[in-house]
């Protein structure tokens, strides 16, 4: 175990102590922190690790909190089944608009996906029948019997155990040749062909991973909040995503923790000033990249000599003089 | 049966003819050289073989099984591998893991497999890292293992991108100018690590090269591209001394200056 | 006929987009607020500073192209070694900025401010169709903005750099031309007419910080639409947007025009990827 799994391990562990120091409302940003920290993971993974271009994370997390919001109060189902459901659903349409525009360049990927954003913001609130529109979906809270612990200390710790259970899934994944392969479709799509890497399956792949991780986040975030309404998966998801995974590190799953929480807390701290969000967000975006590209993983890189498999290269790209 | 074969390939870039019926033999277990002017169509050509781009008609042989219209990572699981030009080495990455990279499509872990940290994983893993170190050693390279690929020189990267290739166990090699910007010593060890390619290992080769000294030395047989056509094969002496060959290299009027390799 | 003029409002800031991406590879997702911005600069100048309307035009394309180049020179060309997502989150970070600044200078959400309008609000008719003179007005001057911007890419000798830059930089640098001081000229051109049109929809519309973003999606369903890299592609593709969205919200329902452009971009994709007028180069060499 490296110095950042283990720095990660020991926020969590730290986090499983929460409950028993702390209110609601700390309580309630902890759970929003473990759920982001889910999103961030799947959106480094696309493009931190992969280098792919999606802005429709926010609109996954949407679908995957609507989609639990329709099964689990609409249709009860039980919500250990619900939820991985709600997952999946995500995953399907994520593939889905992917799909035609795989084969081209990843400017084509990335317009399809900001249009389909927005596409799906107009879904939510037009779509009565099934989104209940603009005044959305009431969530139950999810009760969580034999175990007795109330409904915000069951959703928590559960939010926890997802979030470790897929930092760690993500982190064995990323160590294989899965994870090479993503690196290398990063770098060189044309080298990564030459090494025998089926690069539109392991583009789909990417995109299925990320989907699923923001329609589970969004199936964790639904009881949370009690309240799945459009505006919670509007355009600002793109920034406050992008700004998460940039300033954690780009290609750092350690850095993904560390951002989501970072971001979430700063969120916090401008609750008051709304409007100055889109500027902090969107100039912490800009700041960093031209500044600090490797994030923060990237200072505790360079800062402490901590070392992490299939980092994103932070320095310019410079031929040596041949040996 | 010719182990790399192609017959007529053609290939045009948007009204440009850049490949004009191009055939080539490259016999079993031999050194095929490539050379030509720049804008021959070299890279072109290697570029069709391996898939990248498909060719506007002809075939392409692969121990007699066409490849011409796959996609090229499948003609790359097909046993021929290639080097480029600029090395694609993946920064980001250790050089051991770049190497590890070559054997993708032997490795048979599926995401989910992955993702549990399974024990055939961790084996697979475990032997594709001994056979990463394995090929480095064979190209003299063992020692940058842990080198981010994006901190190497020229020369460490082609060995480096030689070593991704190989781990594969290819029974063609195909190299885009492996000797460009090697110091002279250099290209003595590359000249040597191409031969004990080619006789232990028994892969066929075949290389780009505007290094004339090395082509020369170490190709069984070569080929000359002027303009999308090959305009003369044989051996190194009797490609040297003909007289299209001189005259598409220097120019006419250059055959009294030729005076043999 | 408000598809027409909309279209042509399309068109233009597809243009812009074209223009930079042809010349640097890159789609520049702040694109949208550029032409927010010439909007409210435009409010500005006229309802605060009393300027009249023909003066505040090309004012405030001045000021976007400066905002243009300005973020040329002090973003992008510190990114250009970096890999290509960088560029494009710069930009998308650099849109969340400058709606957000906007945002604090010229009021928030759900705010709506509004220009008096230029022209004599009363309908004309034009082959018996009613016609708000506005509207034709707009469309007229769209059309002329765009088809001076092709002389210009075609006469003058700053614009057959900017092609030249744009076509093959390598070339262009050994001929002596300064790539890196031209495509700053080419991000603040694409950033004039941008901000251009938004000064153009003014007396038309609604302007909201807002409407950066729904137009980007439009101009992208243009170039799409046209072929991306097509500069051809992109006008002929604005003013299709532009008529699909009108029939669509006066024959099919009136919530359809607002995801008509993503319906667009999918079938395209789907069906005919290169669009109408081919791919230009899909990827950089």
């Amino acid at each position: 175990m490296n110095a950042f799994t283990r720095l990660v391990a020991v926020c969590f562990a730290l986090a499983a102590l929460l409950p028993l120091i702390s209110n609601r409302y700390t309580l309630f940003i902890g759970d929003a922190m473990l759920v982001q920290i889910i999103l961030a993971i799947g959106l480094n993974l696309l493009v931190g690790y992969a280098g792919l271009l999606a802005f429709m994370n926010g609109a996954l997390f949407g679908v995957g909190a609507y989609a639990l919001a329709v099964l689990h109060d609409g249709q009860h189902w039980p919500y250990w089944l619900a939820l991985p459901v709600s997952g999946v659903v995500a995953m399907v349409i994520g593939v889905a608009i992917a799909l035609p525009a795989l084969r081209l360049s990843g400017l084509y990927l990335a317009l399809a996906t900001v249009a389909f954003a927005q596409f799906a913001l107009w879904a939510f609130t037009h779509w009565d029948r099934v989104t209940g529109g603009p005044s959305g979906l009431k969530v139950t809270p999810t009760d969580f019997y034999p175990f007795p612990v109330s409904s915000e200390t069951g959703q928590f710790y559960l939010s926890l155990l997802v979030a470790a259970a897929i930092f760690w899934l993500t982190r064995n994944l990323l160590r294989s040749r899965i994870g090479r392969a993503f690196v290398a479709i990063r770098e060189s799509e044309t080298a990564a062909e030459a090494m025998a890497i089926d690069v539109t399956r392991t583009k789909t792949l990417a995109y299925a991973l990320a989907a699923l991780y923001a329609g589970i986040a969004g199936g964790l975030f639904a009881p949370l909040l009690g309240l799945v309404v459009p505006e919670s998966f509007d355009l600002f998801q793109v920034v406050f995503q992008f700004a998460m995974v940039v300033v954690g590190g780009m290609g750092s799953l350690a850095g993904s923790v560390l951002g989501a929480a970072l971001m979430v807390w700063l969120q916090e701290g401008l609750r008051a000033f709304k409007d100055l969000q889109e500027i902090a967000f969107g100039g912490l975006i800009l700041l960093t990249v031209l500044f600090l590209p490797g994030g923060v993983a990237g200072l505790l890189r360079a800062r402490f000599g901590w070392r992490e498999p299939l980092h994103r290269p932070t320095q310019r790209h410079q031929p040596h003089a041949s040996a | 049966m010719p182990a790399l074969e192609t017959r007529a390939v053609s290939i045009a870039f948007g009204g440009n003819l850049v490949l004009d019926r191009v055939d080539l033999a490259v016999a079993e277990g031999t050194i095929h050289g490539i050379i030509g002017p720049n804008g021959a169509g070299k890279t072109t050509l290697l570029n069709v073989i391996t898939g990248i781009t498909p060719p506007n008609s002809g075939e392409i042989l692969l121990h007699g099984r066409s490849i011409a219209g796959l996609k090229a990572h499948r003609i790359a699981a097909a046993g021929i591998r290639r080097t480029f030009q600029t090395s694609l080495l993946c920064k980001g990455m250790t050089v051991l893991e770049n190497v590890m990279g070559g054997l993708h499509a032997k490795l048979r872990a599926g995401a989910l497999a992955a993702a549990f940290g399974l024990p055939a994983v961790w084996r697979d893993e475990r032997d594709a890292a001994e056979a990463a170190h394995a090929a480095l050693a064979y190209v003299g390279a063992d020692a940058l293992a842990e080198r981010d690929a994006g901190q190497l020189s020229f020369g460490q990267q082609r060995l480096v991108e030689i070593a991704r290739a190989l781990i594969a166990e290819p029974r063609v090699l195909l190299l885009d100018e492996p000797a460009v910007g090697l110091s002279p010593d250099r290209v003595t060890h590359l000249d040597a690590l191409l031969r004990r390619i080619r006789d232990e290992r028994g892969v066929t080769i075949v290389m780009i090269e505007h290094v004339i000294r090395l082509v020369v030395d170490v190709c069984d047989r070569i080929t000359v591209m002027n303009l999308g056509r090959p305009i003369a094969e044989g051996t190194a002496a009797e490609v040297t001394r003909d007289a299209e060959v001189i005259e598409a290299y220097l120019g006419s009027g250059a055959h009294a200056v030729h005076s043999g390799a | 006929m408000s598809g027409l003029t909309t279209g042509g409002i399309y068109a233009m800031v597809a243009l812009g987009l074209v223009v930079v991406y042809r010349s640097t590879g890159h789609i520049n997702f702040a694109h949208g607020e550029l032409y927010m911005i010439g909007g409210f600069l435009a409010y500005s100048f006229i309802t605060q500073l009393n300027i009249p309307y023909v003066a505040a035009l090309p004012l405030a394309v001045a000021a976007t192209f400066a905002l243009g180049a300005a973020t040329d020179r002090l973003i992008f060309r510190r990114l250009e070694h970096s890999h290509e997502t960088t560029l494009v989150l710069a930009t998308v970070g650099l849109s969340f900025m400058l709606k957000g600044i906007s945002r604090f200078f010229w009021g928030g959400r759900g705010e709506y401010l509004t220009i008096p309008p230029i022209v004599d609000p009363a309908p004309i008719f034009v082959f018996g169709i009613p016609v708000l003179a506005q509207q034709l007005v707009v469309l007229v001057a769209a059309i002329v903005i765009m088809f001076a911007c092709l002389l210009f890419f075609r006469l003058t000798i700053a614009g057959k750099m900017m092609q030249a830059v744009a076509e093959n930089p390598l070339a262009a640098y050994l001929t002596g031309i300064r790539v890196e001081q031209v495509r700053t000229w080419t991000w603040g051109a694409g950033a004039a007419i941008a901000g251009a049109a938004g000064v153009l929809i003014a007396p038309l519309s609604l302007l909201t910080p807002d409407m950066g973003f729904s137009l980007l999606i439009k101009a992208f369903a243009a170039t799409v639409l046209g072929g991306l890299g097509s500069v051809a592609g992109a006008i002929v593709g604005g003013f299709c947007v532009g008529l699909i969205e009108s029939l669509a919200g006066g024959y099919v329902s009136s919530s359809l025009q607002d995801v008509s452009a993503f319906i667009i971009i999918m079938i395209v994709l789907i069906a005919r990827p290169t669009g109408l007028f081919g791919a230009f180069r899909l990827r950089r060499a």
